[in-house]
């Protein structure tokens, strides 16, 4: 037994594509002379950071441009994803420095506890987001890495308003 | 029954705890024993009453004023109020006062962590200071020894002071200048190279002065600590050992009134590296029959060792280091075959701690010479009788990497020799049949016999690198393979093997020697007590 189907007859202005496709048209058109835009136009513009953005660290330095950190320890103590890895040592001139500082940041959470708890304001969050690699081991920033990131650092809290009331 | 001859007891009221301590006890040592910890800096027990900190004035009912805890002793029917708010006040005014000249560098501070001025500031502390002015400088100082003074740290508590005149009898500090220009001052030409001067540190209450092999290598917080037993004499000194990442950092007294009070000489504090050591043995080996010795696997190198001293007179040559547990096992190999047992010793100067009866870094520098004698060991003097048919097994004897003359010789005749131990000497690995790796004191448990016939325990604090099993343990495992005698499972049941089989250990069981030890049965009659008066 054959199927039947059956076939509307239904006016041209409803199955004609003329007219969809140039109302489609239209609206391409509406766009490329409206001049609110919604796509940023990463990278050449970037984003405006908040001031308590919170990325990959950054160590400040000295006007000797050495390391601010003193080794006390309290980072490595308060980091709660244990990132921190430090080896107290200590300089020429007698003075307690890190031997060994690293932090992973593939197990970093960001929370910031290490800025906040830093008696020296040595340790930082940065605002800063472009931190591609080309290795797993390129994310264990050492001193070194970390005292020549230039990118500004974080607030933590907006010093107007503390306690985000 | 017959009265009590001993102290007169007397009952008093501390924070509402009702104390009752023998007539004559300070008041801050009552609390003690209520669990109420008065903030002091001054007063230690193991040094006399000073009073100069002020930071014990406690409340007692119907005093006009606040009393200094550390020097007034309890009376009757006393009423104490450790944190009324008149003492809390005072000592807040103290601490303030304290801060005064003390420098903010904590974070550099070695002592931080463990710092007694840091504790009672944030306990009951104020939160910030008055004072505007410029703090006190004056530069750091070297001590001498293994001593660093920090004086802005200092708050002049006196305890080096007075541990140094009163307990070394080597008076070498002093408190300089007076008023807020005061410091503690070292004697013209003396530096604090005395053999006990290293306990100032653990004395200072403060980071004013510290440990230069310390300085600056780890965080207080950061160490895992441990109940051990100092290697360095036969003295038996009860220690801390602290370790960080698996390694030793330091060690440190732990009180034990029968033994050291609350101290340890440089000797033993600062003879912790080849505890650290990298050369360690960590594989067990076997000499094939190219004759090299080469990894093997555990069962084969006890079965190894089983065959090389089976059926021969079996001779130990063992380590005065070695525990009570290994020395009894391997005892028990060298008397079940007729064989002789030998350890060697180092020696060295006698040094006294005048202030403390009967503690002394002792001329044995070994813990457990004691314990290997009354265990049947003899002290190794001229060239041991081995026969070409006899086996020797080394327990971790590595006095200077050497093996006695005699024992060489007999090797070259035919006697075998089995090697179990820490490290691998070249005189050893050249000529040893099977070499079974031990762990060190610090990574196994046990016990220790010192020289006055004081069983005491030792903890472990780290793990044992590659293979390596406690002596204990391979003892019994080769004990268990050459006369079929049952293994053991635990030290406490070598101990409890020990005590069954040896007169001198009887009565004593593992459990019960807490951490603080007790005394060998009839130590008066081995002639292990004291006879003479030791303090000078």
């Amino acid at each position: 037994m054959t199927i039947r189907v059956k076939v509307l007859d239904r006016p041209i202005e409803q199955v004609s594509y003329v007219r969809s496709t140039l109302s489609g048209l239209m609206t391409t058109l509406k766009h490329l002379v409206d001049p609110h835009k919604v796509t940023m136009q990463y990278p050449e513009e970037k984003w405006e950071l908040s001031p308590r953005w919170r990325g990959t660290h950054r160590m400040l330095t000295t006007e000797s441009g050495k390391a601010k950190c003193v080794a006390c320890g309290l980072c490595p103590t308060v980091c709660p994803a244990n990132c921190i890895k430090l080896v107290p040592g200590e300089d020429e001139e007698g003075n307690r420095y890190p031997l060994l500082f690293e932090i992973d940041e593939f197990r970093c959470i960001f929370c910031g506890y290490c800025q906040e708890v830093c008696p020296e304001e040595a340790i930082h969050l940065g605002r800063h987001y472009e931190n591609a690699e080309f290795s797993r081991e390129a994310f264990v920033y050492d001193l070194e890495r970390l005292t020549a990131q230039t990118h500004p650092v974080s607030d933590l809290w907006d010093p107007a308003d503390p306690k985000s009331e | 029954m017959s009265e009590t001859t001993g102290p007169k007891m007397v009952t008093l009221t501390i924070e509402g705890r009702t104390a009752v301590v023998p007539e004559g006890t300070s008041l801050i040592e009552a609390a003690k024993t209520v669990g109420v910890l008065i903030p002091h800096y001054c007063y230690h027990p193991g040094l006399p009453v000073a009073g100069v900190c002020r930071m014990c004035l406690v409340d007692v009912e119907k005093f006009p004023k606040l009393a200094p805890a550390c020097a007034t002793t309890v009376m009757e029917g006393q009423v104490v109020h450790v944190h009324s708010e008149k003492a809390r006040e005072a000592r807040t005014g103290v601490l303030e006062f304290l801060l005064i000249n003390h420098p903010l560098d904590c974070p550099v501070c070695d002592q931080s962590g463990e710092c007694e001025l840091q504790d009672y500031t944030f306990q009951e502390g104020r939160a910030e200071s008055r004072y505007e002015e410029p703090k006190r400088f004056n530069p750091v100082e070297d001590f001498g020894g293994d001593v660093l003074y920090v004086p802005n740290r200092c708050i002049l508590c006196t305890r080096c002071v007075r541990f140094m005149g009163d307990v070394a009898h080597d008076p070498v500090l002093n408190v300089s200048e007076r008023g807020d220009r005061a410091f503690i001052g070292k004697a013209d030409g003396h530096d604090l190279t005395n053999v006990w001067a290293g306990n100032v540190v653990d004395l200072c209450p403060v980071g004013a002065l510290l440990s230069k092999d310390f300085l600056n290598k780890a965080r207080a917080w950061e160490l895992d600590r441990s109940a051990s037993i100092c290697t360095g004499c036969s003295q038996g000194c009860n220690i801390t050992v602290e370790t960080r990442d698996n390694t030793v950092v330091r060690l440190k007294p732990r009180p034990n009134e029968a033994v050291n009070q609350y101290f340890m000489c440089e000797h033993g504090r600062l003879d912790y590296r080849w505890i650290n050591r990298r050369d360690r043995l960590d594989q067990p080996q076997v000499r094939r029959a190219d004759g090299a010795l080469r990894v093997a696997d555990w069962e084969e190198a006890l079965d190894a060792a089983a065959d090389t001293l089976r059926g021969r007179r079996v001779h130990v040559l063992a380590s005065a280091n070695a525990s009570n547990e290994a020395l009894f096992l391997a005892e028990r190999l060298m008397a079940a075959s007729g064989g002789r047992g030998w350890f060697r010793i180092a020696r060295g100067a006698e040094a006294p701690l005048p202030g403390v009866p009967d503690l002394s870094l002792r001329a044995e520098r070994a813990a457990n010479a004691t314990g290997a004698r009354l265990l049947g060991f003899e002290e190794l003097t001229g060239t041991p009788a081995i026969a070409p048919a006899d086996a020797v097994l080394v327990l971790d004897d590595t006095l200077d990497g050497e093996l006695p003359a005699g024992l060489v010789e007999a090797l070259v005749r035919g006697a075998t020799l089995v090697h179990a131990g820490t490290t691998l000497p070249a005189a050893i690995a050249g000529r040893a049949s099977v070499v079974l790796p031990l762990t060190n004191h610090t990574e196994e448990e046990g016990t220790f016999t010192n020289l006055r016939g004081r069983v005491q325990r030792f903890l472990q604090s780290r793990t044992a690198p590659g293979l390596a099993r406690p002596s204990w343990f391979v003892l019994g495992d080769l004990a268990e393979r050459l006369d079929a005698s049952a293994g053991f499972a635990l030290p406490a049941e070598v101990f409890g093997a020990m005590a069954s089989a040896h007169a001198a250990f009887s009565g004593l069981a593992y459990e019960r020697l807490g951490l603080r030890g007790l005394p060998v049965l009839d130590a008066e009659a081995r002639g292990l007590t004291v006879t003479d008066a030791v303090s000078a």
